[in-house]
């Protein structure tokens, strides 16, 4: 049961990230292939979950695929998050602006630079 | 949040399968927690049962939200050829309150881009659609897929000077013209 309540809730909390950051596109936001490739991920660990209660071995190693598949997009996202914070501007924000009108622009610069 | 979440999970799940991937199977093991064997009946029972129950909720909290939803929905009339942003505002005092035509409040902006109502806004799930307009009739702009139109669409409020302010805008164009004028084309507004 515990490799079926992994996978799951992996599955679950990461599908329901990447497809936040999917929603962006509305607002002119790019769409990253990884981020797509990393939703095809989630898919095969929800497909692990339950191949575990037939045959945990096989379903780990769908599930350790599944996360190399994955980690394609996070391990790119968490090293520019970490450069983006010791350069004191968040990620979100910096994708953001490039699509946000420019008097919107200039004030959350403005609130930016107060937090920082 | 939900990125620090996921990220760990995802670590979680990388070192769990990889030692239950690559570790040596001792000969006889009994099924242990951390590492048990093909789960028995009564599991597999209890997770179809679980299975069975999300997608029922899932599909039952979708069709009661979309069937509840108090939001009529709206057709946007815009100007032959206009591109740029549009805005409409709601709950304008003297302004005309928007008419209905088949079920749907019309929108239908001059060519200014930018339309006062007296009509107040509505929140909720409901499908809009879009046209532009000329003397020749309606011409339907795709909201979504290839040769979508209409990109950026926001509802807000917004509390100043002049009172609280309801508002809803987007903008019109190919997606060549979002990325390149968005930032730069000014969003038409009401004179203050």
């Amino acid at each position: 049961m515990l490799p079926f309540i992994i996978y799951f809730v992996t599955a679950i909390i990461t599908a329901v990230h990447l497809l936040t950051l999917l929603s962006l596109a509305a607002y002119g936001v790019t769409i990253s292939p990884f981020e797509l490739l990393a939703l095809l991920g989630s898919f095969l660990i929800l497909i692990a979950a339950y191949i575990s209660l037939f045959r945990p071995y096989a379903a780990a190693r769908i599930a350790l695929l599944a996360a190399l598949i994955m980690w394609s997009f996070y391990g790119p996202a968490i090293a520019t998050y970490i450069h983006e914070r010791l350069a004191k501007r968040s990620v979100l924000s910096v994708v953001i602006l490039r699509a946000v009108r420019p008097e919107f622009r200039q004030s959350i610069e403005i609130r930016e630079s107060r937090c920082t | 949040m939900i990125a620090y979440l996921a990220t760990a999970l995802l670590t979680l799940v990388t070192v769990y399968s990889t030692i239950v991937s690559f570790r040596q199977k001792p000969e006889g093991e009994v099924s242990g927690w951390l590492f048990p064997h093909a789960a028995n009946r009564w599991t597999r029972i209890l997770v179809g049962v679980f299975t069975v129950a999300v997608i029922v909720g899932v599909a039952a909290w979708v069709s009661v939200a979309t069937r509840s939803s108090p939001r009529r929905s709206l057709q946007f009339l815009i100007p032959e050829n206009y591109t740029g942003w549009v805005q409409v505002e709601f709950g304008v005092p003297g302004a005309k309150i928007l008419p209905i035509e088949s079920g749907q409040a019309v929108v239908k902006f001059p060519a200014s881009g930018v339309l006062a109502t007296s009509s107040p806004a509505q929140y909720g799930w409901a499908k809009d659609s879009y046209f532009y307009y000329s003397d020749a009739g309606l011409r339907q702009l795709p909201s979504s897929g290839a040769g979508r139109m209409i990109w950026g669409k926001i509802n807000a409020e917004e509390a100043g000077a002049s009172g609280q302010r309801n508002y809803e805008e987007f903008f019109v164009g190919t997606e060549r013209q979002f990325k390149d004028e968005a930032g730069s084309k000014p969003v038409p507004t009401l004179p203050r």
